[in-house]
Parts: C-alpha cells; sequence; structure tokens
C-alpha cells in the first residue's frame, strides 16, 4: 500500500521490527506516510518492544485483555500518580486520535477469535490472496492495491491518525488514510432501512452518560475486507462502536461486527486504546492510483518472496 | 463513478435557464434584485455559509475558464500541455492520460467545477469543504493563522480563510502539479496560488469568484468568469469516491468508444 508521499522523507526512519519484513515493510509505508509521527512514538523502545513481543507469542487480544482487565478501576488509578491527565470533558471527542496498535494494519480481531464463517464468506475467503498475515502471497487481490477504498472499519485498524469534528447535527469523523471521512448523525435521524451501500457506510450516534459514544452504522457494500489478512463481510453487516473517553487524553475503544450472512456469531473487537495528539494535523495522504501500481511493483511484490521464506 | 440519472435533467434545465436569465455583464447586480422580486429568497445570514451548495454550470465538467479565454502560457506549460491527451473536449481523444482517468485525485480548484455538490460546515477555527464528488474535503483554516511558508505539495493545497464584509475569502497555496486545471487539460506549477470570493447574495445564492495566479505557467492571473451557487437545503453529501477498478471498466466500456467516435 503507497500513500501520496506528503513529506518525502521515508530514507530517514527505520523501524525495528523483530518480525522481519512485516514491520519494515509498514515501517516504510508508515515512514512515508508521517516520520514526524513514528518519530514521536518510539517503536523501538525497550518497554514497547517488550509489549510487542508479547503480543506476538500470545495474541493482541490477549495481551489487551491481560492489559485492561481491571480498566474501568484502572483507567483513573493508573493515571493520576503517573502522568495526572485531566479528566475527560463531557460528551466532547474533538481532537486528533492515535490508535496505537501493534505499530501496523492489524485485523479487526485475532484469527482465532473470528468466528465460524458461513459457506458464503469462506467461498470469499478463499478466493482472497491478502498481501499481508498468513495467506500473503505475491499477485495479491486485496481491492487497496489498485486504490480501491480502504472502507470501514478496516480504516480504523490503522496506525495513522484520525480526527472528531463535533458540528452541528453530527459528528464528522476524518482518517488521515486515504483522506477519508464519514457523518456521524447525531440529530435523532434513524438508520436508513434502504440505504444505498457504500464504502463507508451510513452512521448514526448518541452519548450514552457523559463519557460514551456510541455509534451504528450499516449500509455497507460488500466490497471491502475487514482488515490486511483478509476476511470478508457482507452488504448485511451492522457494526457498533462505543468510543468511551477515560480521560482527557484516552479514548476506550470497542468494536463489534454483527453480520449473519457471513458469521456464525458477532465479531468483537478487542479492547483498543486511543491516544489524544494535541498538536498533530491531518495531513492529505491519498492513495493514488498511479504511484501505487509503480509501489506494488517495485517494493511489495519483491518483498513477497523473502517473508515467505523467514515463516 | 455511480451516476445519478435522476439530477441531469435538473442540471440542463437549470443551466438553460440561467443562459436565459442572466447576462454576465448584469449577473453581479441583477442577482439581489431578481432573487427578491422571483421567489422571495430570504436574505443572507450573516458570516454563515452553511450548507450543501450547487454548481450551475453545463451540467457536465466544466472548464474554469473557456479556453478561448486563457492567457498565454509559458514555454514551461505548454510543453505540458502539449503531451496532455484529454479525454473530452476538442483534444478529446482516446488512450487519453487525464490523471483522472486511472482515479488519481481531480484536485482542487478542477473539483470546484464539476456538476456534484459541495457542502460547507462552519467550525470555530475553520470552514469544512465537503465535495461530494471524490469524498474529497479540505479545511480553510480561519483560525488567523498564515499560509505555511514551505508547504507540502498537495492534490487539495493548504487554505485560510478569512471574511471581508459579507464575503467570505479563501487563499490556497501548496498545490502539488500533479492536476490539471479541468478536462480539457490546462497545467499549472507547484507556485499556482489560487483566491477564491465567496459572496452569498441571499439565502438561496452564492456567487464565486475565483483566480488562479500561476506566473511559472501563464503571463497572467486566470480570472473566471463569475459563477453562481444555488443552496441545496434538503440535500445530503453522498459518498461517491473514484474506484480505479470501476472506473477501468467504465473506461473501455463508455469512454473510449465514445471518443473514437467524432474522429470517425
Amino acid at each position: 500500500m503507497f500513500i501520496t508521499d506528503a513529506r518525502n522523507r521515508s530514507k530517514y526512519f527505520q523501524v525495528q521490527g523483530s518480525s522481519g519484513t512485516r514491520f519494515s515493510l509498514w515501517g516504510l509505508v508508515l515512514a512515508r506516510a508521517n516520520p514526524h509521527r513514528l518519530k514521536r512514538v518510539p517503536l523501538s523502545a525497550p518497554t514497547k518492544k517488550t509489549s510487542r513481543n508479547f503480543v506476538q507469542r500470545f495474541g493482541l487480544a490477549t495481551a489487551v485483555a491481560l492489559s485492561l482487565a481491571a480498566l474501568p478501576a484502572a483507567g483513573k488509578q493508573q493515571a493520576t500518580p503517573k502522568s495526572a491527565p485531566a479528566p475527560a470533558p463531557q460528551r466532547d471527542l474533538s481532537g486528533v486520535w492515535h490508535y496505537e496498535g501493534n505499530g501496523g494494519s492489524e485485523p479487526i480481531a485475532p484469527d482465532n477469535l473470528i468466528p465460524p464463517m458461513t459457506p458464503w464468506a469462506q467461498a470469499r475467503y478463499d478466493a482472497e490472496k491478502p498481501g499481508y498475515g498468513r495467506k500473503r502471497a505475491p499477485g495479491g487481490n486485496d481491492p487497496i492495491l489498485q486504490c480501491d477504498p480502504m472502507g470501514f472499519p478496516r480504516v480504523m485498524f490503522l496506525y495513522t491518525v484520525f480526527e472528531f469534528v463535533q458540528a452541528p447535527g453530527r459528528v464528522i469523523q476524518f482518517f488521515e488514510r486515504e483522506h477519508e471521512y464519514r457523518s456521524i448523525w447525531t440529530d435523532g435521524r434513524s438508520l436508513q432501512k434502504d440505504a444505498d451501500p457504500t464504502w463507508y457506510g451510513y452512521a448514526i450516534g448518541h452519548w450514552e452518560g457523559d463519557d460514551t459514544f456510541v455509534v451504528e452504522s450499516a449500509g455497507f457494500n460488500d466490497k471491502t475486507w475487514l482488515g490486511s489478512s483478509g476476511y470478508p463481510h457482507s452488504e448485511d453487516m451492522r457494526v457498533t462502536e462505543r468510543y468511551r473517553r477515560l480521560d482527557h487524553d484516552t479514548i476506550l475503544y470497542d468494536i463489534t461486527v454483527t453480520d449473519p450472512k457471513a458469521y456464525a456469531r458477532p465479531i468483537v473487537g478487542p479492547h483498543r486504546i486511543m491516544k489524544l495528539r494535541p498538536k498533530d494535523e491531518l495531513l492529505e495522504e491519498i492513495c493514488v492510483a498511479s504511484e501505487e501500481k509503480s509501489f506494488a511493483n517495485r517494493i511489495v511484490e519483491p518483498a513477497l518472496p523473502k517473508s515467505k521464506s523467514h515463516k | 463513478m455511480r451516476s445519478r440519472p435522476n439530477h441531469l435533467p435538473t442540471y440542463l434545465l437549470a443551466s438553460f435557464a440561467a443562459a436565459l436569465a442572466f447576462s454576465n455583464v448584469a449577473r453581479a447586480q441583477a442577482a439581489p434584485q431578481q432573487a427578491a422580486s422571483k421567489s422571495a429568497s430570504s436574505p443572507a445570514p450573516k458570516h454563515d455559509l452553511s450548507g450543501v451548495w450547487q454548481y450551475q454550470g453545463g451540467g457536465g465538467a466544466d472548464s474554469m475558464v473557456p479556453d478561448k479565454d486563457m492567457p498565454p502560457m509559458t514555454p514551461w506549460a505548454k510543453a505540458l500541455f502539449d503531451a496532455e491527451k484529454p479525454g473530452y473536449g476538442p483534444r478529446g481523444a482516446p488512450g487519453g492520460n487525464d490523471p483522472i482517468l486511472q482515479c488519481d485525485p481531480i484536485g482542487f480548484p478542477r473539483i470546484m467545477f464539476m456538476p456534484t455538490p459541495n457542502e460547507l460546515v462552519q467550525l470555530h477555527d475553520r470552514v469544512l469543504q465537503f465535495w461530494e464528488r471524490e469524498h474529497e474535503w479540505r479545511p480553510i483554516w480561519t483560525d488567523g493563522r498564515p499560509l505555511p511558508t514551505d508547504p507540502d505539495p498537495a492534490w487539495f493545497g493548504y487554505a485560510i480563510g478569512h471574511w471581508e464584509g459579507d464575503t467570505f475569502v479563501v487563499e490556497s497555496a501548496g498545490f502539488n502539479d500533479k492536476t490539471w486545471l479541468g478536462p480539457t487539460g490546462f497545467p499549472h506549477s507547484e507556485e499556482m496560488r489560487v483566491t477564491e470570493r465567496y459572496r452569498r447574495v441571499d439565502h438561496d445564492t452564492m456567487l464565486y469568484d475565483i483566480t488562479v495566479t500561476d506566473p511559472k505557467a501563464y503571463s497572467k492571473p486566470i480570472v473566471a468568469p463569475q459563477k453562481t451557487m444555488k443552496l441545496k437545503p434538503h440535500e445530503e453529501i453522498e459518498e461517491l469516491p473514484c474506484v480505479w477498478s470501476q472506473e477501468n471498466e467504465f473506461a473501455k466500456r463508455i469512454r473510449e468508444p465514445a471518443a473514437h467516435k467524432p474522429t470517425n
């Protein structure tokens, strides 16, 4: 995946990823996206590295589940002695937010937490040839490799920032990746019953208490994957998200995908933590087809056989 | 690219009506009077452009300025222009190299002259502009910041805005040189600077002026004829991304065969 190189300084950045090509490749991609941002998050710092190794060994969900086991209580306790972030403003998510994740692009949930697929979904899954992850292979058919839209919710699990802007009647969510956005309507309307299927769906939101913004969305087309390692969904997909602002700098994010045409049970994503980036501004990072093609030929495809032999 | 078949006749009718009703010279003066006498459109709210706006153009992709009124190009721009093979217009040819044919971003200001609506949303520190075409957007910063002196070249540039009386003035720069100014070609350089004036003359009507200054490419600033936008109070911006896989199919099935016809 190649993103318009706004800053053109990719060569100054390297990721010391212990899992080899995947991280290096994404490091390169992400460095192209915004080296400054990456510098601010020391991926190679010892503490981070330990946690990433743990994640790799025991799975993201376990790691997150362990670290967040006592979150409702721990969120406040932990925060106070260390850096004491200010309390969350009420019913306000405005700002630029960053999901740190594992430093690359993630699936919605680890493979072992994806519920059984229906035959309809299994057939699609078998035809998918991702560029990353377990099934990765050269000559992949990930839609984003030709700059087709990444779509929702896949765009949520990337390393790039997003911004919430609260306007009358809606919350607008801007994604730096692909320079995309969606309106989350808060004017009391209901989800359209017969919405035109779109890449980013149709979303409505409401507050539960003063700290949790709940977003319901539907009206998706079935052309996007749920993550870089594949996993299809149907047009029946419905998504529920909960953005809970734990303190001024922190959102706890939960996502559930319900799609009975494709999966036997709802897919429940692991808890994710998003951090406020008060001084960040979204860059214009458009997926540019002409550049994507040359990037695929030059970087992605040559890297693929190597990463296979590492396995 | 999704088509909006229901809207096409509206575009055509609107442009026809506009051509009948306005002459370019009298339009600026006539617009407020006409509005009052005809539909009694309420007065414009103060310093508020919020809403979905529809450019009243020719019903298709318009040029910013008629080709004949373009100022002379520099040799640098002329060389680029000669290499361009538009898919539409008098120079339309199959196998064109218009960047948007492969879903490269249409960029600013070309996106302003499409028959799809744009929306303005006002916040305390910026005005957001959303274009249905390509599902694109830009912030127009109104918090007093200057234009960056060394901006990274971008498809939609970097924009700041301020009010002059009832007119919202937008200055932008920081564009890359990969976009065309319109469907018939005409290049620009990274030095391009754009000044726009959005003047809401009544509740439903906006007059739009745009000037492009790019000494590396043109001997004089390009001054577009004044354009009109109409409020679409019940409209909502749809999601119309350019999808390469679909565009490719569209090109093979519709555009290329059509481009063959005039030459035969």
